[in-house]
């Protein structure tokens, strides 16, 4: 038996990224034998794009992170106070989100607010607050009894029993959690679009709207590449910082 | 703040039920006829690729980078080849689905105990009919489960397959925002919005007993 | 290495836990004194009630009534967090820690006293040599790649890490297969020979009990105690009808393997009878008796010199004698 735990080969963890650079190489490739005319070169250029990118980046990041520390600490909070009422809401209101559009709650909220870069980000973070607090919660309760009573009866206060023990062990489905919110919202900052909050949607819809199949398909294959980067990125972190030992 | 009052919803809803059901029916049918199709698919894949590491891995990878695409961006690359409405719609949605349904049905198969597997094969059965007639019975609890995961999914990918004149309940979201300003666009989004939840939540409740009365006797807890 | 601390006294006084909306409580009126250094078993079936008087001692469950002293301090007026540092807490289902590793685990309750680095390795070294585990393989492993017994081990060593004068185990042995359970209970009685903790051991397994208790406190329903006394004491003669349920049959022969021969006055050796060593119990000589069909058996002493002989009738008169006078009952 092997003394220390092994984490996992990297190497084949290159893969991914690799591949998405392969196909974002093919597709540059290809825009650059093409002749463009006035509407493509205003998109199709190095300003532009990294423009667009550094907004849908940015919507993205921003809301994840905002999303992490509201509903984590939120999540901990009705932990502590262990009632039934309080984790039946959770739940249901948990469910209901879950059932909702995502571009039905940008578009509301344009509506009923403004539309724009602040609506956007409000959206996204309202709309993975939900998703990241039951699965916090649901990875806290989930850490078993008898380890949590060896805590208790050592001796160690419910601080250390949630900082050294539950957090720890939880960590791998918050993680998760935390991952799939941040693959969503790649997903929903590109429909901030609509609503004028700029991002890499722009490029999707202008192509649709003016027929030009080359915006549309850098705009997408960025899009995609984007998503499948931070996912890969945010499995890299989750394998990391797994306590070892699970 | 703009557009805060329901100015007269009930007249809305009155003038137009018909419409909201019209687009109710087309969202369900949308969400079925994806669910259908990515069922046989996955499981299929699945019962193909269980037991051999590298297609499993292969499938699981290709099915987790297909539901990592951003749904608008999928939508808009299908457009040049399956041009819009329906189709592109329909094709979109089953590609979402399968990765759910795929690693289910997988999981599912793959948990079912090994001794099971081989008092079935001791008693001469080929590792076929084990396979359908043990395992996919045994696995079938985790494969809906896994069928029901799309079937949220999907629901509210496809409100946004209006964009690109798809079906369903999307097209009164996006009146709502192409109609931003006027007294019925918060009536139209909310409408098409909550209509979606409704749908969700009610399928969901569906599959609830799917589960249940599908699952063999001897499994139900 | 270091002295072991020392046992303390533990006091019950009418000790009652009522969870709202019982009538009758789980646990009425206990009352019990525990020596220093004692070994004390809690016996009865499931749903008795032992578990939960146990866990009152260092108050994961909280009593109604009544009063816990420890060393003569009254438990409910201390920081429960302290109080449970002091005191080796030890679960039917371990709860090792599965992110820390063994050295992390046992080192918990060290760490949370404040205790420097160094120290702790040390300690841990030390406990982990003191229940047969090589520190330099096991120091650095996780739980899941530990056996169900080692495990069990690595519990034991973890409560015993701050050296604690008192010891609360709740079937500690439980969770391990028959021969692994006979080998852990036998390894255990040594080290509590040497360190001399008081130790509460909750089981409902009799001879468990037997085997390991200075006192054994039988247990009925709401933790009523029907008889606390020694082994040889509740053997040789049961306070009633559920004790002796208990017991079962065979007990002359469960008194027999607890009297060491060492204790007992031999005859006269004779020439061709079959020998045993002296390092055995009666219940040895007994059976070498009725497997040879001999009249007598030898007794060699350590160097292997003939040092006396035991016949059936020795044997059942070193059982007669063998109840201590007065035996206690609290």
């Amino acid at each position: 038996m092997t003394v220390q735990l092994k984490r996992p080969s990297s190497l084949r963890h290159f893969v991914t990224p690799v591949a998405v650079v392969a196909v974002l190489a093919v597709v540059f490739a290809w825009v650059a034998t093409l002749d463009l005319d006035s509407i493509e070169a205003r998109t199709l250029n190095a300003g532009y794009l990294i423009d667009r990118t550094r907004e849908h980046l940015v919507l993205t990041v921003v809301s994840s992170a905002l999303v992490a520390v509201l509903a984590i600490p939120t999540a901990v909070l009705a932990h502590r106070v262990r009632s039934r009422v309080v984790r039946a809401i959770v739940v249901t209101l948990g469910n209901i989100g879950q059932a909702t559009p995502a571009v039905g709650v940008v578009i509301l909220l344009a509506i009923v607010w403004q539309t724009g870069f602040t609506t956007a980000l409000v959206s996204l973070v309202a709309y993975c607050f939900l998703p990241v607090l039951r699965n916090t919660l649901t990875g806290l309760e989930q850490v078993d009894a008898a380890t949590r009573e060896a805590a208790r009866g050592m001796g160690m206060t419910p601080n250390q029993v949630l900082w050294r023990i539950e957090l720890p062990l939880a960590s791998p489905v918050i993680l998760a959690g935390l991952r799939t919110a941040l693959v969503f919202s790649v997903g929903v900052a590109t429909i901030a679009t609509f609503i004028n909050a700029g991002g890499l949607g722009d490029m999707i819809v202008n192509g649709l709207k003016l027929q030009r199949f080359s915006v549309l398909l850098v705009g997408a294959v960025l899009v995609a590449a984007i998503a499948v980067l931070i996912d890969w990125a945010a499995g890299l972190v989750e394998d990391r910082v797994r306590p070892r030992g699970l | 703040m703009t557009g805060l009052h329901l100015v007269r919803l009930d007249e809305f809803l009155a003038r137009r039920w018909e419409d909201v059901v019209d687009l109710t029916l087309q969202h369900l049918a949308a969400v079925a006829i994806s669910l259908a199709l990515a069922t046989a698919i996955g499981v299929l894949i699945g019962l193909l690729v269980w037991d051999r590491p590298v297609p499993r891995a292969v499938s699981l990878t290709a099915a987790g980078i297909a539901i990592t695409i951003p749904s608008l961006a999928l939508l808009a690359l299908l457009s040049p080849v399956l041009g819009l409405g329906w189709v592109p719609t329909i094709v979109s949605l089953v590609f979402y689905s399968l990765l759910p349904i795929v690693r289910n049905t997988v999981v599912g198969l793959r948990e079912v105990p090994g001794h099971l597997v081989e008092s079935a094969r001791g008693m001469g059965m080929t590792s076929t009919r084990v396979l359908l007639t043990v395992q996919l019975p045994l696995a079938w609890p985790v494969i809906v489960t896994g069928v029901r995961v799309a079937a949220q999914l999907t629901v509210g990918i496809a409100a946004i397959a209006a964009y690109v004149a798809g079906p369903g309940l999307g097209v009164y979201i996006f009146r709502g925002l192409s109609s931003l300003g006027s007294v019925n666009a918060l009536n139209f989004a909310l409408t098409g919005t909550l209509c979606v939840v409704l749908l969700a939540l009610l399928i969901d409740g569906v599959f609830v007993l799917v589960t249940r009365y599908s699952t063999p006797r001897g499994l139900r807890v | 290495m270091s002295e072991p601390t020392a046992g303390v006294g533990i006091e019950l006084s009418d000790v009652t836990k009522r969870y709202p909306g019982q009538k009758t409580g789980a646990v009425e009126n206990f009352s019990l004194k525990v020596e220093p250094g004692e070994l004390l078993m809690f016996v009865g079936p499931s749903g008795c009630g032992k578990t939960t008087t146990m866990k009152m001692i260092n108050r994961i469950i909280e009593p109604t009534s009544g009063s816990i002293t420890i060393d003569g301090e009254d438990v409910l007026s201390l920081n429960p967090d302290e109080l449970r540092r002091h005191i080796g807490y030890v679960i039917q289902q371990i709860g090792l820690f599965p992110h820390m590793t063994i050295a992390e685990n046992i080192g918990t309750v060290p760490k949370l006293l404040g205790w420097s680095k160094s120290r702790i390795a040390e300690r841990v070294d030390e406990l982990l040599r003191t229940v047969a585990l090589d520190p330099a393989v096991f120091a650095k492993r996780y739980p899941k790649q530990l056996s169900g017994g080692q495990q069990q081990r690595v519990g034991v060593a973890r409560a015993l890490a701050a050296d604690p004068p008192v010891m609360l185990m709740d079937e500690p042995f439980g969770a391990t297969d028959p021969i692994t359970r006979l080998r852990l209970q036998e390894e255990f009685r040594r080290l509590q020979a040497d360190i001399g903790k008081t130790i509460i051991f909750v089981t409902h397994d009799f001879d468990e009990a037997v085997r390991l208790g200075d006192r054994i406190a039988v247990l009925s329903e709401r933790s009523r105690i029907e008889q606390c006394d020694t082994p040889a004491n509740i053997l040789a003669a049961p306070a009633n009808d559920y004790v002796a349920g208990f017991i079962g049959r065979g007990a002359g022969l469960m008194r027999l393997a607890l009297i060491p021969i060492g204790e007992v006055s031999l005859e006269a050796p004779s020439a061709e009878s079959p020998a045993l060593g002296v390092d055995g119990s009666l219940r040895d000589a007994l059976d070498l008796l009725v497997l040879t069909g001999a009249e007598r058996v030898n007794v060699t002493d350590a160097g292997g010199a003939v040092a006396g002989s035991l016949t059936h009738a020795g044997i059942s008169a070193a059982l007669g004698a063998s109840r201590s006078p007065a035996g206690s009952a609290s």
